[in-house]
């Protein structure tokens, strides 16, 4: 089910109140069965490929402690590729299919397309990729096997990051349902004021930044150069505070129950160079591509054309687990080729900076960064989003034409949703820029009560007034 | 640094978190309430018609029905002045004939009925609304009346929703902020006039969307006639036989250049025709209106500008004067009865 449907305002705080209810050692079985009717609420059956995958890796996870030996790292292996052919299957079947058949068309082959039909279950890539940490982990010996099957399942289905993340490692997550989370007032209500945050990014923002860019990029022909540039740094606030609004929704919902996840988002388009966002943005995913593929394969300690080999392959990857499309695939490498130039124009930048008088503390030279950093990350939403790669060569080509600011508007999107969307994103960035300054959270417990209350009120009354509720999924359920 | 506060016993808490949420809720009601009684006091402009409608404020002799091609072709007030009868607009914007009907069981609801039903008929006239409504936010404060939820409801499975749940339809179904309207009519804030006695004039020039459409479909295009679209025509006529409501069937002008392009049209023509037959009701095919082939008069290939809408108004006025269908009776006689 959705995080934004009525459903979830049901499930949610029947959750709640049974899980502090039940005596403790039921606890664990309770939110096993909340997380099984959670994701049985898109497509039951596909429950059966999640206990497949848990069942492959809690087996791999035992095995992997008591053997020793060369059949350790077979078992790893089979462990790995067992879990990624499933992912593989739902995910890049057709992908694959499609270019196999496309590639023999170019040498004279006709191929037809199978009958069959596979629709990708939600979350595969999530929880697959959660799974193989484990495995990873207790392999690497960083990590205890467990041996508690209710404990993995209940790790690998946790309701609040099953379907978008975060990302989770075991040592961060595992390691909580062996313990005893009782009803905190003050952490109850600060996991449900960051759920608050989460639904006003992803509603408020979000959903109607979605209304502009599904209107542009949906037929970006019949669009001009101002509304390609908007719906671009639309999307780029679109994707953000849907994932991070997503993000922030399942930390806050794991809080009220007692637990930690860990952060997805730190500020992205504060960021001041692309490996800068890289440590910000989806930083679950960062840091598990960093951890399982970047550096075994050397990371940046190897001659320098193997380090920018390993950043194109690695965020190759990262484009691919994305979507089975060329077009995150280029993403990816895009971002690769990003860090690339980086790290080779390195010296060259300092030096231009450090000609033109411009240090490090520099605000000037620090808004430049920022700029640049956002031009270069809204140049790669272009790939990712658009629907073909011929979309986005138009678009590219297209965002300085025929600029015509008396048709800003799109079908979907009428003129008087500008300022909400406009009002959302600065009230956005104001709180980030806020964010490490203030203790808000602190600001407001020193408002006496009634005030308090009148704003947390307006707050959510706010969100549900100015909120879009298409039924819009998030969008990295997609992935 | 705060002061720190005693903790809570885990019941205290939740009571004190549960309280939060029906103060949210008790304010939910009450913007609800707030912002319906807000849009029905709204005089002018869609609301204003509405309330009028259902305010019983109209009480016609001669009634408009339609679609958007209702509401902006036939100028009441030219209908009103050249036939001595009173005369009111109520076509719909957006709206296929289902709801149409819908809007005319509840303007009968309210008022008088009239002596003659000018039925705007279009080349979607047997089509019925998929995917929700135009314009849902319209509807809301009217949720209540039972012709409006019926035919919302069989549109939309959630129109209970709507009509029960505090702010659903305002926050979920309508994009369009419509209870900003009913807030700031609180302060004394009208929309502008742009509807008189019903008829929306649109000061508009030919905006080029046929071009748009005839470059992605040169085949032309197919309107579909559906069971159900045929059903909700004749439940029109029905309606107004059983009310006794003389009824006439008029296909307004439609740019010529568009006709070319249905490749249904003469299948579409035949069914208007059987449905006049059966139900006794005149049609009135303006298809060759010397405004037709006019681009100028138009600003897409199916609604008139409000210059066309001047021009087929009087020329519909002349034909009901020349046809007498309207039986000669002293101008202003209000029967007592209502249906």
């Amino acid at each position: 089910m959705l995080f934004n449907s009525i459903e979830f305002a049901i499930f949610f705080p029947l959750v709640i109140v049974l899980y502090f209810l039940l005596p403790r050692k039921l606890g664990t079985l309770h939110l096993l069965v909340a997380s099984c009717i959670f994701y049985m609420a898109f497509i039951p059956a596909y429950i059966l490929i999640l206990l497949v995958t848990i069942l492959i890796d809690y087996t791999a996870g035992i095995f992997l402690e008591r053997i020793t030996g060369p059949g350790r790292r077979l078992l790893l292996i089979v462990s790995i590729v067992s879990t990624c052919l499933v992912l593989f299957v739902f995910k890049y079947f057709y992908f694959v299919v499609d270019n196999v058949i496309g590639v023999s068309g170019f040498f004279g082959l006709q191929l037809s397309q199978p009958t069959i039909s596979i629709l990708l279950p939600i979350g595969l890539s999530f929880h697959t990729f959660q799974s193989l940490s484990y495995v990873i982990e207790v392999y690497r010996g960083h990590q205890r096997a467990e041996a508690n099957f209710l404990n993995y399942a209940t790790y690998v289905m946790f309701f609040p990051q099953l379907v978008a993340g975060p990302i989770e490692r075991p040592q961060n997550l595992l390691h909580q349902f062996r313990e005893k989370h009782d009803f905190d007032y003050d952490r109850v209500t600060s996991g449900l004021k960051r759920m608050a945050w989460g639904f006003f990014k992803k509603l408020v923002i979000a959903d109607r930044l979605a209304l502009y860019v599904n209107d542009v990029y949906g037929d970006p022909q019949n669009h001009n150069g101002l509304q390609l540039t908007i719906a671009t740094v639309f999307f780029a606030y679109q994707i953000y505070c849907d994932f991070s609004g997503y993000s922030d929704i399942a930390i806050g919902s794991a809080r009220v129950l007692g637990f930690t996840l860990m952060e997805n988002f730190n500020k992205p388009y504060h960021a001041l160079s692309i490996s800068d966002f890289w440590r910000r943005w989806h930083i679950s995913l960062s840091t598990w591509f960093r951890d399982y593929v970047y550096l075994p394969m050397g990371g940046n300690r190897v001659a320098p054309h193997r380090h920018y080999g390993n950043l194109l392959l690695t965020f190759g990857l990262s484009g691919l687990w994305h979507g089975a499309s060329w077009t995150y695939v280029v993403w990816g490498l895009l971002n690769g080729f990003y860090l690339v130039c980086a790290s080779i124009t390195r010296p060259w930048r300092k030096r231009v900076f450090g000609a033109i008088g411009l240090p490090e503390t520099s605000l000037v030279r620090r808004a430049i960064m920022l700029a640049t950093t956002f031009a270069l990350t809204c140049a790669g939403w272009v790939v990712f989003r658009a629907q073909s790669l011929a979309d986005a060569a138009y678009i590219f080509t297209h965002f300085t034409r025929d600029w015509d600011f008396s048709s800003i508007g799109t079908e979907q999107f009428l003129l008087r949703q500008m300022p909400v969307a406009v009002g959302g994103i600065v009230l956005l960035e104001a709180a980030q820029l806020l964010q490490g300054r203030v203790s808000v959270s602190e600001v407001l417990a020193r408002v006496p009560l009634v005030p308090r209350w009148a704003l947390y009120s307006a707050f959510v009354l706010g969100v549900l007034m100015f909120g879009v509720y298409r039924k819009t999924q998030f969008i990295y359920f997609q992935f | 640094m705060s002061n720190p506060r005693p903790p809570l016993t885990p019941l205290l808490a939740s009571c004190r978190i549960l309280s939060f949420f029906v103060l949210v809720g008790l304010l939910a009601l009450a913007l609800d309430a707030g912002i319906d009684a807000g849009l029905r006091r709204i005089r002018t402009s869609e609301f204003g018609v509405w309330n009028h409608i259902v305010n019983g404020a109209i009480n016609a002799d001669v009634l408009i029905t339609g679609s958007s091609r209702a509401l902006t072709h036939y100028d009441a007030r030219i209908l009103q002045e050249r036939l001595g009868r009173t005369a009111y607009n109520i076509g719909l914007n957006g709206s296929q004939t289902d709801m149409q009907v819908a809007r005319l069981r509840t303007y009968l609801e309210h008022n008088r009925k009239p002596e003659l039903l000018i039925h705007n008929l279009d080349l979607f006239s047997f089509q019925t609304t998929h995917g929700g409504v135009y314009d849902p936010g319209q509807y809301l404060p009217y949720i209540g009346e039972p012709a409006l939820y019926e035919a919302l409801s069989r549109i939309n499975g959630n129109t209970w929703k709507s009509r029960h749940l505090p702010l659903y339809g305002y926050a979920v179904e309508d994009l369009r902020f419509t209870w900003i309207q009913g807030v700031r009519r609180w302060f004394g804030w009208n929309p502008a006039e742009d509807h008189f006695q019903g008829f929306k004039p649109r000061h508009l020039p030919w905006t080029g969307e046929f071009e748009r459409f005839k470059a992605q479909n040169p085949q032309g295009a197919r309107f579909e006639v559906e069971p159900e679209g045929v059903r909700e025509m004749e439940a029109l006529l029905e309606l107004c036989r059983e009310r006794r409501i003389s009824v006439l069937l008029v296909y307004s002008p439609e740019y010529r250049d568009m006709q070319a392009m249905t490749r249904n049209r003469a299948e579409i023509f035949a069914r208007f025709g059987q449905l006049g037959e059966r139900f006794a009701a005149p049609l009135w095919d303006f298809s060759d209106s010397p405004l037709s082939p006019q681009q100028d008069k138009f600003y897409n290939s199916q609604h008139l500008n409000a210059e066309g809408a001047a021009l087929f108004s009087v020329a519909l006025a002349e034909r009901l004067a020349r046809d007498q269908t309207l039986a000669s009776r002293p101008a202003g006689d209000r029967r007592a009865d209502r249906h």
